[in-house]
C-alpha cells in the first residue's frame, strides 16, 4: 500500500503521520502549472478549483507509484465532502485502480469509520498510535507557531528573501522529527535562527496589519494563491491567515469544549451577517473579518475559489460590512486563471488605500 | 397586507403553498412579473458578479417586489427538507445575501427556517415566526397550513402525472404533451420552467414534437430506490433528486435521451455532471448537457436540441428497421 493525499499547506504533517505508522508514502509534489493543468483538463468544468488542484495532484502522486489515497469526506452543503466521491468516479473512468480511504464522520457510517482506522492502523499497538498522533499534533502547533512569526516579522527583514529561505530549512527540519521531544527541539532552534535575521524596525503607527480571511484551501496553499503571504509581507505589511491547520484539528478533530472556544466567537461573531452555518467556512470568514477589524487590523482580504458556494454568500454580506464600517476589504477569485500580475496590481492599489487612510488618520489627529 | 412572492427559485414548486397559506390568513399575495430582460439586467446588476444565474434573477425579482408597494417580501430559508441533506449554500444564505446587497431592506423581508423531514414544508414549528411578525393565531395558523398543505398536494399529484409546472401555474385547463420521442429533462424547477432564461425551452420540444419528463414527474419512492445505489448521497436535496431521476432514466427503454439543462456556475451541478456523463455512456444513452446564463440568444439552445434529437430520431428509426428486417 502506497499512501498519498490531498495537498494543502504544509505537506509534512500527513507524510509523518502515515510513515511514523510503518507505511510507504509518496508525498504528492507542491502544486505547479502542470498539476493545475492536470486537474483542469479531467475535472468538470465548473467544479471549484481545489477539486481541480486535488485531482491534479492525485494524477502526480498516481505517476510517481501511488496506490491509495487517504483523504477527509464531510457532511456538505460545501462541495468539498464530496470531492472525494466525484474524483473517485472521475479517476476510475479514467482506467486507474485506486484504493480511496475517505474518513467521514463516524457517525454517517460507523463500520466504514472502524474499517478505515483499522487499514490505517495496521498492526501498531494502540499506545503506538495515540503517541504518533500525539508527536503530528505538537508539530502542527509548533510549525504553525513558528510560520506566524514569519507572518508577521518578513515584512521587515532587511535583507528580502532571508526569511522565506530560513522557512524551507526549517521545514526540512521538522520533516526529520520522530518524537514530541524532537519537535520541541527544533522549534526552538527554528526560533533561535528566526531571531538572528536582521530586521529593521519601521515606527509603530507606520505598521500595516492585513487578515487574510476566506476558503480554507485556498487560504492555506501558498502554491495556489500566487504566495499571497509573502508578496504582503513583501510590500512590508504584517498577516494573518483565519485558518492554520492547528486550529483545525481544535476545532474538528479535538472533541473537547475548551478547544473549540476560539471558533466560538469567530462564528458568535459572523451570526449578525449570516445567521446559520450555511457549510464551508463562510460564517466564519464573515466573523474573521470582524475580529480582524476590531483587534485593530488596517485591512482584510477576501479568498475564495471561483464559484465556492458558501464564500459567495459571504461577499454579498462583505459590501454591507465595507459601507457599514468604512473598513477595507479585498476580495479575490482563485482559479486556474488567475495572473499574477492581475493580483500584484490589485494588492498594491488596496495596499496604497490603506497607507492613505492610515495617513490622513494621522494628520486629523 | 400585501406579500410579496419572487417569481423565482423555489416559486415554482411551492407557489400553490404559499399563495394558499397566505390567502387562507387572510393577506393579499402579489407576485412579482415574469421573468424579462429588465429583471434579469437589474439582477445582473446588483448581485455578486460571478454568483449563478438563478439567484441573479431572484435579485432581480426582489427589486420588482419593492416596486409594487408590497409590506413584505418572503425570503424563506430553505435550510433541509430530509435528515441529514441540506439545500445549496446559497438557498441556506439567501436572506442574508438579499439583506447584504441592499441597505434598509430587513424590515421589508419576512423569513424563517425551513428544516423539514420531507418536500412537504407544511410542519408547523417552520412558521411559528408568523405568529408575532404577522400577527395570526396559532389556530389559524396551523387551519392555514393545512389547507396550503392539501392544495399543493393536489398539486404535486397533478404534477407527477404528467402535467408540466408552467401549465399546472398558468392554466385553469393544464394539457399535457405527447411527441415521438420521449426526452428526459434534468434540471432544477427555475431552470426547466422560467421560460425568458432558458429561452422557452419546452416549447422548443413541443414545436419539434418531443415530449418531456422532468423531475417533478418523477415519484419520490423511485427517485430514492436509485438513490440507494450511492453509498453516500450529495448533500443537496433537489441535486439528489436530479441524480435519482437520471439514474431512472438511463435504465428506463420509453426515455430516448437525456438533456441536462445547467445554470453557468452552479456548484451542485459540476458535481453531479461526472456522475451524470459517465454512466449516461455506459448506459448508451444519448446525453447533452444545456448550459444557460445571462445570455438571450435563443439560436444556439434551438441549434443544440435540434441536432441532438435529430440524432436521437435517426438512431431510433434505424433501430426499428432493421428489427423490421429480421423479421
Amino acid at each position: 500500500m502506497k499512501i498519498t493525499f490531498p495537498y494543502m499547506g504544509s505537506p509534512y504533517m500527513y507524510e509523518k503521520l502515515f510513515s511514523l505508522l510503518g507505511h510507504e508514502v509518496i508525498t504528492p509534489p507542491r502544486p505547479s502549472q502542470r498539476t493545475i493543468n492536470y486537474g483542469v483538463k479531467y475535472s468538470p468544468e465548473f467544479a471549484c478549483f481545489p477539486l481541480k488542484v486535488i485531482l491534479g495532484t492525485y494524477l502526480e502522486a498516481l505517476e510517481l507509484g501511488a496506490d491509495t489515497i487517504v483523504t477527509s469526506g464531510g457532511n456538505g452543503p460545501c462541495r468539498a465532502g464530496y470531492y472525494g466521491e466525484a474524483q473517485k468516479k472521475i479517476l476510475k473512468n479514467m482506467g486507474y485502480d485506486v484504493e480511496f480511504i475517505i474518513f467521514d464522520e463516524p457517525k454517517r457510517d460507523l463500520k466504514t469509520f472502524l474499517e478505515n482506522v483499522k487499514k490505517i492502523k495496521v498492526n501498531n499497538s494502540w499506545r503506538q498510535v495515540i503517541k504518533t498522533v500525539k508527536t503530528v499534533y505538537d508539530m502542527a502547533k509548533s510549525m504553525d507557531k513558528v510560520e506566524k512569526i514569519i507572518e508577521t516579522k518578513r515584512a521587515y527583514e532587511c535583507n528580502k528573501g532571508e526569511f522565506t529561505k530560513a522557512w524551507h530549512e526549517i521545514t526540512e527540519e521538522y520533516r526529520k522529527i520522530e518524537s514530541s521531544e524532537d519537535v520541541k527541539r527544533v522549534e526552538k532552534k527554528a526560533i533561535e535562527r528566526l531571531n538572528s535575521i536582521k530586521i529593521c524596525e519601521v515606527p509603530e503607527e507606520e505598521k500595516i496589519r492585513i487578515g487574510i480571511v476566506g476558503e480554507i484551501y485556498v487560504v492555506m496553499e501558498p502554491s495556489i494563491n500566487g504566495n499571497i503571504e509573502e508578496v504582503l509581507n513583501a510590500y512590508g505589511a504584517e498577516v494573518e491567515r483565519s485558518h492554520y491547520i492547528s486550529e483545525w484539528i481544535d476545532f474538528n478533530l479535538i472533541p473537547l469544549p475548551s478547544y473549540k472556544e476560539k471558533e466560538h466567537q469567530i462564528l458568535k461573531k459572523g451570526e449578525e451577517y449570516i445567521e446559520i452555518i450555511i457549510g464551508g467556512h463562510a460564517k466564519q470568514s464573515v466573523g474573521a473579518i470582524i475580529d480582524f477589524m476590531e483587534r485593530g487590523f488596517d485591512g482584510v482580504i477576501h479568498l475564495k475559489p471561483f464559484g465556492c458556494l458558501p464564500e459567495l454568500v459571504s461577499q454579498s454580506v462583505i459590501d454591507k460590512i465595507m459601507r457599514e464600517y468604512d473598513y477595507p476589504i479585498l476580495s479575490l477569485s482563485v482559479d486556474e486563471q488567475m495572473a499574477i500580475a492581475n493580483v500584484l496590481t490589485r494588492i498594491e492599489a488596496f495596499l496604497d488605500v490603506i497607507k492613505l487612510k492610515k495617513h490622513r488618520k494621522r494628520i486629523a489627529r | 397586507m400585501k406579500i410579496g412572492i419572487p417569481k423565482a427559485l423555489m416559486y415554482y414548486f411551492y407557489y400553490p403553498f404559499w399563495k394558499t397559506l397566505f390567502e387562507s390568513l387572510g393577506f393579499e399575495v402579489v407576485t412579482s412579473d415574469d421573468t424579462s430582460k429588465s429583471i434579469l439586467d437589474i439582477g445582473v446588476k446588483e448581485a455578486v458578479a460571478e454568483i449563478c444565474v438563478p439567484m441573479k434573477v431572484y435579485t432581480g425579482h426582489v427589486l420588482n417586489l419593492l416596486d409594487k408597494s408590497v409590506d413584505y417580501i418572503y425570503i424563506p430559508r430553505f435550510v433541509s427538507l430530509r435528515k441529514g441533506i441540506f439545500m445549496c449554500p446559497k438557498f441556506m444564505g439567501l436572506p442574508d445575501m438579499i439583506k447584504g446587497l441592499f441597505d434598509g431592506i430587513e424590515n421589508k423581508i419576512l423569513t424563517h427556517n425551513i428544516v423539514s423531514k420531507s418536500t412537504d414544508i407544511s410542519e408547523f414549528h417552520n412558521y411559528t415566526v408568523f405568529i408575532d411578525k404577522l400577527g395570526v393565531s396559532r389556530k389559524d395558523l396551523k387551519n392555514a397550513l393545512k389547507k396550503a398543505r392539501d392544495k399543493w398536494l393536489e398539486f404535486r399529484a397533478l404534477n407527477k402525472q404528467g402535467y408540466d409546472i408552467n401549465e399546472l401555474l398558468t392554466s385553469d385547463k393544464p394539457k399535457k404533451y405527447d411527441g415521438d420521442i420521449t426526452i428526459g429533462l434534468i434540471g432544477y424547477v427555475y431552470n426547466v420552467y422560467d421560460r425568458f432564461v432558458n429561452m422557452d425551452l419546452l416549447n422548443v420540444f413541443r414545436k419539434l414534437n418531443i415530449k418531456v419528463v422532468t423531475f417533478d414527474m418523477m415519484e419520490e419512492r423511485i427517485i430514492q430506490r436509485q438513490l440507494k445505489k450511492f453509498k453516500k448521497n450529495m448533500f443537496w436535496e433537489f441535486t439528489n433528486m436530479l441524480l435519482g431521476t437520471a439514474y431512472e432514466f438511463m435504465e428506463r427503454d420509453d426515455i430516448d435521451g437525456i438533456i441536462h439543462i445547467t445554470a453557468f456556475g452552479c456548484g451542485p451541478d459540476s458535481i453531479l455532471e461526472p456522475f451524470l456523463t459517465i454512466d449516461s455512456e455506459k448506459h448508451k444513452k444519448p446525453f447533452m448537457t444545456l448550459r444557460i446564463d445571462e445570455q438571450t440568444g435563443e439560436s444556439h439552445v434551438i441549434t443544440r436540441v435540434e441536432a441532438f434529437t435529430d440524432l436521437i430520431r435517426i438512431k431510433k428509426y434505424k433501430a426499428e428497421k432493421s428489427v423490421e428486417g429480421v423479421i
